[in-house]
């Protein structure tokens, strides 16, 4: 297997060239007028395609999510499932080079609760690890929203993505995972949702929504179809919270890691040991005694009538 | 509004970094466990010098920016590509949301999808490419039938708790009303049969006073009973049967359930006729020995010998 070339040498490559004085042929002979509009600017062809799986032992919700995932990105393979060991990258970079992905989400199920999200570029480029919160699939938002599969989505990012080299580098990642090839052959020609990538708070959040335009506007479209244009949520719903970034694919040496974050491991250990019986019990007793040495009883005028 | 409404549980189920953990610590030393109330510890956490040791960026992290912007280049597309290709927009962010208000982060979001869509139709137009889906163009969609049926059918049960409880509130207003009303009328009533007794009374006075001047003969009929007039008549109706001890006073019908069981009872145990004849012996009667036990008493009878 060879290794998949960049995308600039792709469209530099001399096969095209010579395609390209090929004049083409009709039914009665050779057509003259040979289209010249690719000599401005060198071809580009999206060749994305996305190897989408997960560790054994997923929860259904974050199965749910996954096949969401799926059924947004019509570019995209779906595989089995992959133990989640130490071993895992080398097993999923073999894959990959087996079936020549450019590029793999991998959602990683830890302890049955916490959903791990791995955004990697293949065969060498940087690699993400993201923590996913607020996890919601389509199925159990109950919203109105649907949209062709298939159709090329319009990706929205907040201007904080152009802020730092992390982010950057992140948003360059989802426009080439996200983003559906142009000339793919599930592709459907019209665009009927958007997705938002949105940085709040560190935490990337992504929504879908469906585009949607009065019908007797479709024909043609004016300023005025436009203005008229709602939006209508279709689900999933996810926030990404990036952990690390690797140089290479599933590993290599860290370029970024999250200062801020903090394993949800460590969370529930921390909660467990603050609400554990002994420090409950220490810290009602302590309660008590500033409510006694706050609120002093009153002296008891009858005290001492029976003393004699 | 439907959007927004299920966008609320959210930020409760969201793990956010240190504000979970602030809100753990904080919730301990106040010593409820039980109800948590966001807002008073997201104030309130701001102030507490622990917390923001806990918050605090680790200091051995690493940001290697140079590596992070040559792998951008590796991987990043050619400069020159054609936005078809990419389809992005950026949206300005104006100021920072509150993560935590729910309604204004999801309407941000909504803004910059909304703000981003315009954009892009925009360049899509001006490319003179039809972007926009015809509505005779059927395919595939993300979700399933099924599943939009069961969203509509929740719409629809959901708009149907709301009638319900409307019809249930203005079912029980005027219920109120209608009570209301009824105590009015007794009221009334009561007050217009005391007007028609003091008339009557009235007109007898002026009578009595006048010393029963024959004027009007049916003012004098009338006189011996309209006392009794308010009350029911004792007499015997006409054609009354002559077995209705009642009279004809006993309402006809009645409650339907209180005739069956009387019909019931008086098919079982007879009503009206000779009860004599039923207890006398009849030849068939002497002659059947079904009621008695032969053998037994025979055996009794063995048994003295």
């Amino acid at each position: 297997m060879g290794k998949k070339r960049k995308h600039a040498e792709a469209s530099e490559a001399p096969k095209e060239e010579v395609a390209q004085d090929r004049p083409k042929r009709t039914l009665l002979g050779w057509k003259d007028g040979v289209p010249e509009k690719q000599n401005s600017s060198p071809v580009f062809r999206n060749r994305e395609k996305v190897l989408v799986t997960c560790s054994r032992r997923i929860t259904y919700r974050y199965r749910h999510l996954m096949l969401n995932v799926v059924s947004l990105l019509p570019h995209c393979k779906k595989d089995s499932k992959v133990e989640s060991k130490e071993s895992k990258g080398a097993t999923l970079n073999e894959l990959i080079e087996l079936r020549n992905y450019s590029s793999c989400l991998f959602f990683e199920c830890r302890k049955q609760k916490d959903l791990y999200l791995w955004m990697v570029k293949c065969p060498s480029g940087p690699s993400v690890k993201f923590l996913v919160n607020a996890v919601h699939t389509m199925e159990e938002l109950k919203l109105t929203g649907n949209h062709l599969k298939g159709s090329r989505p319009i990706l929205t990012f907040s201007s904080n993505f152009d802020k730092e080299p992390r982010w950057k580098l992140i948003k360059e990642m989802i426009v080439q995972i996200f983003g559906t090839p142009k000339d793919h052959r599930k592709v459907k020609p019209f665009h009927d949702h958007v997705f938002v990538f949105s940085i709040v708070d560190g935490h990337i959040w992504f929504r879908n929504y469906q585009i949607s335009v009065p019908h007797n506007e479709t024909d043609k479209v004016d300023r005025g179809g436009l203005d008229k244009m709602t939006l209508v949520e279709v689900g999933p719903r996810f926030c990404l919270n990036p952990i690390k970034i690797f140089g290479s694919s599933f590993g290599g040496p860290t370029f970024y890691e999250n200062p801020f974050y903090i394993s949800p491991n460590q969370i529930r250990a921390l909660e467990k040991k603050k609400a554990g019986k002994y420090s409950k019990k220490v810290k009602a007793k302590t309660r008590r005694k500033m409510h006694e040495l706050s609120n002093p009883l009153e002296p008891d005028e009858f005290a001492d009538l029976w003393k004699d | 509004m439907f959007q927004f409404g299920l966008a609320l549980p959210i930020s409760n189920m969201v793990a956010l970094r240190g504000k979970e953990f602030q809100l753990n610590e904080k919730e301990l030393e106040d010593g409820n466990v039980g109800g948590v109330d966001d807002e008073e510890f997201e104030s309130e956490s701001e102030s507490d010098p622990e917390e923001v040791a806990v918050s605090e960026p680790a200091k051995n992290a690493v940001y290697n920016k140079e590596a992070l912007l040559e792998k951008l280049d590796d991987i990043a597309w050619p400069q020159n590509i054609e936005w078809i290709h990419k389809l992005t927009v950026d949206h300005a962010v104006e100021q920072e949301v509150d993560v935590n208000d729910d309604l204004a982060r999801e309407l941000a979001f909504y803004t910059q999808a909304l703000d981003g869509t315009r954009q892009a139709f925009e360049k899509l137009q001006s490319m003179g490419i039809p972007f926009l889906r015809p509505p005779d163009y059927y395919a595939e969609m993300v979700k399933s039938d099924a599943h939009m049926l069961k969203v509509k059918g929740k719409l629809l049960v959901e708009k149907k708790k709301i009638e319900d409880a409307e019809e249930r509130k203005k079912a029980r207003e005027a219920k109120k009303l209608a009570k209301e009303v009824q105590a009015q009328k007794t009221k009334e009533r009561a007050k217009r049969k005391k007007e028609d007794i003091e008339s009557v009374k009235r007109w007898r006075k002026q009578r009595q006073q006048s010393g029963f001047a024959r004027g009007k003969d049916e003012e004098l009929d009338l006189s011996p009973d309209e006392e009794k007039s308010f009350e029911k008549s004792k007499k015997r109706r006409t054609g009354v049967a002559p077995a209705d001890r009642s009279g004809g006073f006993k309402r006809k019908g009645g409650n339907e359930k209180g005739r069956k069981q009387r019909e019931f009872r008086e098919a079982k145990f007879g009503h009206g006729g000779r009860k004599g004849m039923k207890k006398q012996n009849t030849a068939e009667s002497t002659n059947d020995f079904k009621g008695f036990n032969k053998d037994e008493f025979s055996a009794s009878k063995r048994k003295k010998k």
